[in-house]
């Protein structure tokens, strides 16, 4: 039975790890789209590049973070959450 | 090796500036509450390394892309994207996973470049009363 409750929390917790990281497939379209208008941009007015460049980069950037917030919870679930919940278990079992 | 823009490297030496002025505070912070070893300098400088070779790498990929038509530049940012953040969950694993690295010191710093981006408006706004003042 503790074996079967462990495996419950280990699987609960890659499965979480899992969903966490969907949130990893918004920053991919959103930079992907913003680098798209940018070439547009760019190929409409060449000499506002650098401009053009450094708003895109600052946005892809913020874009980022939102995956990055999804990859810590990953992690933490995978590496972290584990240990504390089994320990939890076994000081309920006592 | 491709020639780096001008932009991308103004930006990167800004988000690694703020990437160690947040560094040093954070390690002050540890200090002053009296947790801080040498794990945490170690976990610091892990993942901020990661930081900012992810921002310079993100740079090089959208210097290249711009001179691509569309859907090659959305495509290539999209490769991009994945890879990055298969290195910074490496980077992030390792120093969440062996006990040299402190866990908060080793995640905490990926995100100082959103932070440094966030306070840029203060930093371009001096610089354009600057320029202003300059033209005046």
């Amino acid at each position: 039975m503790l074996e079967l409750a462990i495996g419950i929390i280990l699987g609960g917790c890659a499965l979480g790890a899992g969903m966490a990281m969907i949130a990893g497939i918004g920053p991919g379209i959103g930079e992907g789209n913003a680098v798209a208008k940018a070439c547009e941009a760019i190929g409409r007015q060449p000499e506002c590049k650098g401009d053009v460049t450094t708003t895109m980069l600052m946005g892809c950037a913020i874009a980022e973070t939102t995956g990055l917030y999804a990859l810590v919870i990953a992690i933490l679930l995978i590496f972290l959450a584990p240990n504390i919940f089994v320990n939890i278990l076994m000081n309920a079992i006592g | 090796m491709p020639k780096i823009d001008k932009t991308v490297k103004n930006e990167t030496i800004y988000i690694l500036s703020f990437e160690i002025i947040f560094s040093l505070i954070m390690q002050s912070v540890f200090l002053i509450i009296g947790k801080w070893d040498i794990t945490v300098l170690f976990g610091n400088l892990l993942s901020g390394s990661a930081a900012v070779l992810n921002f310079f790498l993100m740079g090089l990929t959208v210097q290249k892309a711009v001179r691509k038509d569309e859907k090659d530049a959305k495509n290539m940012l999209k490769v991009s994207q994945i890879y990055r953040t298969l290195l910074l969950f490496i980077i992030a694993g390792i120093g969440v996973y062996f006990s040299v690295f402190n866990t908060v010191a080793a995640l905490v710093p990926l995100f100082f470049p959103r932070i440094a981006i966030a306070l840029r408006p203060l930093f371009m706004k001096k610089n354009n009363n600057d320029s202003e003042n300059i033209e005046k």
